[in-house]
């Protein structure tokens, strides 16, 4: 199963948008993806979107960011199940790799910086860090993990979740037009 | 020879109305119809049904949905998880929604 494909740096940061600029090591490693690393950089994606929804329920009073944040938390958990549910199945142990460890370092700044807002301000960063997160995240899951995808299932399973992150953008985007105008 | 009871004809007028009516116009049964919740759509998006027809969502997403009337305050489903059906028999037309996804949305037209 464990199939390796080079893809350029070039791709790569293209895909990820302005969010993830890869880190040296990523870029000049030539990196490839596993069926093992595609499913830890799915799962760690997922896992993202959940804190800042903690964050959000933490932080914020807005009745709409926090319903936002409440099908963010209950969404991104139900695709990890599917996810784990199928590399149970298959018996493959998900990977660390470049890809999910930048991943993992960009979300801890953004969680920094979403930890020094409050009130008005918070609710802004974090939707506008949503809108951003949703778009970066599907240009690389349609960009990056289907395609380095070898395992059917698995790559049926991310085309599957395509049509949740991009409805969850336009709700973010929805909220963010409300917040706008408050 | 006998009379008549008065009630009789009365009664076999009537039963003669209710048989003629049946045969010219039998009476319509409420349909069931199905809305499939998948890839984040109601499909189909439009329903044209007639008056006491139900309509079944059925969850065949992944994620949690729920069907809420548009105005909120007619009908709302439960939240249903994925696999999940939930009935409603239509009263009158009504634009609904996903109160976890603002962006789906549907309509009932009661004909």
């Amino acid at each position: 199963m464990k199939i390796r494909k080079s893809i350029s740096a070039s791709a790569i940061g293209l895909l990820f948008g302005s969010f993830m600029l890869l880190s040296p090591a990523v870029a000049q490693d030539n990196p490839t993806l596993s069926d093992a690393e595609v499913a830890h950089t799915a799962v760690t994606a997922n896992q993202i979107d959940i804190d800042y929804a903690k964050i959000a329920q933490e932080r914020s009073k807005d009745a709409e960011v926090l319903k936002f944040a409440e099908t963010m938390a209950s969404d991104h958990k139900a695709v990890i199940d599917q996810a784990v549910a199928l590399v149970t199945k298959l018996g493959v142990t998900p990977e660390v790799n470049a890809v999910s460890k930048q991943l993992l370092s960009d979300a801890e700044k953004t969680k920094e910086m979403l930890r020094t807002k409050t009130g008005a301000a918070f609710n802004k960063a974090y939707i506008d860090n949503e809108v951003a997160y949703h778009k970066a995240v599907i240009a690389a899951v349609e960009g990056l993990l289907i395609p380095e995808s070898e395992n059917a299932e698995l790559k049926s399973l991310l085309e599957s979740i395509v049509p949740a992150l991009q409805a969850h953008l336009e709700h973010a985007q929805m909220v963010q037009k409300d917040l706008n105008g408050k | 020879m006998k009379r008549l009871k008065p009630w009789l004809l009365p009664t076999g007028l009537y039963l003669l109305c209710l048989f003629l009516s049946g045969a010219t116009s039998p009476p319509v049964s409420p349909k069931v119809h199905t809305v499939e919740i998948s890839r984040m759509q109601f499909n189909p998006q439009v329903l044209v049904v007639s008056m006491g027809d139900t309509i079944e969502f059925v969850n065949k997403d992944m994620v949690t949905h729920d069907v809420t009337e548009s105005s909120g305050k007619s009908w709302k489903s439960p939240a249903l998880a994925s696999g999940a059906k939930w009935r409603l028999v239509a009263r009158k037309t009504a634009d609904y929604y996903c109160s976890y996804h603002p962006v789906m949305k549907g309509k009932i037209e009661v004909k």
